[in-house]
């Protein structure tokens, strides 16, 4: 893109997020909409700053993390594992893939009030329904990768002499590594996204459950600000897992 | 070069067939061929599409076993793949992309046993046979197509084996560069003692690369005629534009004229049925 | 080396052979449920069956089961139509389209989960809040591929219909529209999913009304027969409407207009 193209297009942009900003404002002026749905912007990104500066969100967004990290360390574990297995034959992946996709297309979030019930109201609640979303995306993507690597390079491996160890290791792997990650940056996403529903639904702590207590305290607010916080923290996970992802696939262009 | 008659590669009535006897949709690839590879020659072999070549390559490699007859190296029967005795170079890539070139050549010889001590070495001096070495840590995505195909060369010269098969290994480059990387190939086994069979469709290459050419036929494929050539190596460019290979190409054109024309015939067959 | 040479031992059809892992799952769930689970946190499949009877015998479960289909299908509509009007609009004109994509994505990047007590704050308990919250979610992914479908058309054959005289209405229904519709299914697929998983959301949200209602009580009496009968329930709802969707996908890119 030419370079007055691209100073153009970021005026645009930049000039819709000021206008975006103003048009809150003015929405919010004597007169206008009830500041207790949505309040005016300037309380808001103070109590965003104090956010930032206090700790007081830290022991909620603890929880929220830990419970992401944990679920999504099981469904990689068992994802990678489950899938590695699965493909070791033509027949198990037929078998098998299909049964993992169409499990993949029920709403995860249903299985939520059983594991409410399972598990009670804690955070391993929240972990359970984590782990189960993040576990397909991994577990088919590993299908999918380790199956499909290309003859060619199993071939050529083999006439080298490669031992079962070897080809697994230095060929299987490295060729399916790229479309695992793929999957493990969805899972990994999906998670957290679910990991906070769940603790909108029902939950003792958690970045979720702090949003819900200050609607229900009718503090929109400092709810607002809380819920900045979550974005820009969404915005910070999407970012990393890409660039994890795409720092895996330096190879692959 | 050849050095010696001494046979080291005996093919005793390799025959290839998909299917069983009465299956309407039988296929016999190869029919019964018997010949043998001298210790040191470079041997092509050349044929219509779909005779069989490639098949009886790697049957001779133990990638494949024939379901008639029996290939021999050295007097021992070729079970399965023999990677102290003979090394691939294959026509699509198959380097490992995710490592780079003297990667893939240190891998090859993790694959065939080599200590890891001497990998360092054996891999620089592979490469620096090639004329690859200011690219050893390259990507292949990095390499044009000739460069690959030398890296590919090179990973199996770093195996060290006295048998290399080539399936191929040009056809995806254009001509000007198949004619340079040929005579580089030629100057290289001008030095080294290796036995190589070299699987090809063009006539140039067979008759500028071997000192023999096994002509097939159609499919079923078997050996129609074997044709000498004498000339020493390192083949030099006036070789190439010789009235010699320019004789030597008509006969081999006259030989295979016939297949090729069966073979299409057989095509069309095929698809109308 | 080739399937003719095949000497596999005859083998169960791939399909039959998934039909029996899954009674194997349920057996172990069945055994596993009824003799080393405490029936109040877990219940074998076949009680959840049971249940289902009393389930549908009861009919304020059932008029909360109708209402919530009703959620969903009204929610995929509204952000249908919504989302491709939008889409339409923004993706022909090249300004509005820099413009107003960059908010999209911004709003795109905001975790539904999170903006969902305010939909409730806004809209109330009912049916309202949970339809609204359904097209936020899924308005999004409708306006992107749109937006992407309209995107690769050839400015030369939009020059091409006008010299020949045709007016936006023909312009539209002859070559925008044919060309858009692949990308507009596919459109449709995914915000059939975000749908159901807004509504879904809503609904266990609110546990004052509804289905969330039946879920929280069924899961603070400890009643997990019931909660899984009425979860395969809506589950079954879900992955219908899933799939319906997805087969009109199927079927709407068959005849995908290549080339324009």
């Amino acid at each position: 893109m030419t370079f007055p193209l691209r100073l153009r297009l970021l005026l645009i942009q930049l000039g819709v997020l000021l206008a975006v900003l103003a048009t809150w404002y003015a929405a919010t002026l004597p007169g206008g909409i009830n500041h207790l749905l949505l309040p005016a912007p300037a309380p808001v990104f103070k109590d965003f700053g104090v956010l930032l500066t206090t700790g007081s969100i830290w022991p909620d967004l603890f929880v929220t993390v830990f419970e992401w990290i944990v679920a999504f360390a099981i469904a990689a574990v068992a994802g990678s594992v489950i899938g590695y297995l699965v493909s070791l034959t033509p027949y198990t992946v037929e078998v098998f893939d299909p049964l993992f996709a169409g499990l993949y297309s029920i709403p995860a979030i249903l299985l939520f009030p059983l594991y409410l019930l399972f598990f009670g109201l804690g955070p391993a609640s929240k972990i359970a329904l984590g782990t189960t979303i993040a576990f397909f995306p991994i577990v088919l993507n590993t299908i999918a990768g380790l199956s499909c690597v290309d003859r060619a390079y199993i071939t050529a491996a083999r006439s080298m002499g490669a031992n079962g160890l070897q080809l697994f290791w230095s060929v299987m792997l490295p060729a399916a590594f790229p479309v695992i990650l793929t999957g493990a940056r969805l899972g990994g996403v999906i998670a957290f996204l679910a990991i906070l529903g769940g603790e909108t639904i029902s939950s003792l702590a958690g970045l979720g459950h702090r949003i819900v207590s200050l609607a229900e305290n009718m503090d929109t607010e400092q709810m607002f600000a809380n819920i900045l916080f979550a974005v820009v923290l969404a915005v910070i996970i999407n970012v990393t897992v890409s660039f994890a992802e795409s720092r895996g696939k330096r190879w692959a262009h | 070069m050849v050095n010696s008659t001494e046979v080291v590669i005996r093919i005793e009535g390799v025959g290839q067939a998909f299917g069983e006897v009465g299956d309407p949709r039988r296929v016999v690839a190869l029919e019964s061929t018997s010949f043998e590879i001298a210790r040191g020659e470079l041997l092509c072999l050349i044929g219509p599409s779909g005779c069989g070549k490639s098949t009886l390559l790697n049957i001779i490699g133990g990638l494949a076993t024939p379901t008639m007859g029996r290939v021999t190296i050295d007097g021992q029967p070729v079970r399965g793949p023999s990677p102290q005795k003979v090394a691939y170079v294959f026509q699509d890539n198959t380097l490992f992309p995710w490592r780079t070139v003297v990667d893939n050549v240190k891998l090859g010889m993790a694959f065939q046993g080599v200590p890891k001590a001497e990998h360092d070495d054996r891999a620089h001096e592979s490469l620096k046979a090639v004329g690859l070495s200011e690219f050893a840590h390259h990507y292949p995505a990095q390499l044009s197509g000739g460069m690959r195909q030398r890296a590919q060369l090179a990973r199996a010269l770093g195996l060290r084996t006295e048998i290399l098969l080539m399936d191929e290994p040009f056809a995806a480059l254009d001509e000007q560069t198949r004619l340079l990387l040929g005579e580089d190939l030629s100057a290289l086994l001008a030095t080294t003692a290796k036995t190589i069979v070299f699987v090809t469709h063009s006539l140039v290459e067979a008759v500028f690369l071997a000192d023999r050419v096994a002509v097939l036929t159609a499919r079923p494929g078997k050996v129609k005629k074997i044709i000498d050539v004498d000339e020493g190596h390192p083949r030099k460019s006036t070789f190439m534009t010789s009235p010699k290979l320019s004789a030597l190409r008509n006969e081999l054109y006259e030989l295979l004229h016939d297949e090729i024309r069966k073979t299409i015939t057989l095509g069309e067959a095929e698809a109308s049925t | 080396m080739g399937a003719l040479n095949d000497r596999r031992p005859k083998r169960l059809k791939p399909g039959y052979a998934r039909l029996l892992v899954i009674a194997g799952m349920l057996l172990v769930w069945e055994v596993g449920a009824r003799f080393f689970a405490d029936p109040l946190f877990a219940s074998p499949p076949s009680a959840a069956f049971l249940a289902l009877g009393g389930l549908f015998a009861d009919p304020k479960i059932v008029h909360a089961i109708e209402i919530t289909i009703f959620e969903m299908v009204a929610a995929f509509v509204m952000a249908v139509a919504l989302g491709l009007s939008i889409g339409l609009a923004v993706g022909l004109q090249g300004f509005t389209k820099a413009a107003v994509m960059p908010i999209v994505l911004l709003l795109y990047t905001i975790p539904q989960a999170t903006l969902l007590p305010l939909f409730v704050l806004s809209f109330g308990i009912g049916p309202e809040a949970k339809i609204a919250f359904g097209v936020s979610q899924s308005i999004f992914p409708v306006i992107i591929t749109t937006v992407a479908g309209v995107a690769n058309l050839r400015p030369a054959l939009l020059t091409a219909a006008r010299s020949m005289g045709a007016s936006r209405l023909q312009i539209f229904s002859a070559i925008v529209f044919p060309h858009m519709i692949p990308s507009f299914f596919t459109g449709m697929r995914i915000a059939m999913t975000a749908v159901l998983l807004g509504v879904l959301l809503a609904e266990l949200y609110v546990s004052t009304a509804g289905i969330g209602y039946y879920t929280r009580l069924f899961a603070q009496t400890f009643k997990p027969a019931e909660l899984f009968a009425l979860i395969a329930v809506l589950a079954t709802i879900a992955v219908t409407l899933n799939e319906l969707c997805r087969m009109a996908e199927r079927h709407f890119s068959r005849w995908q207009y290549a080339g324009a």
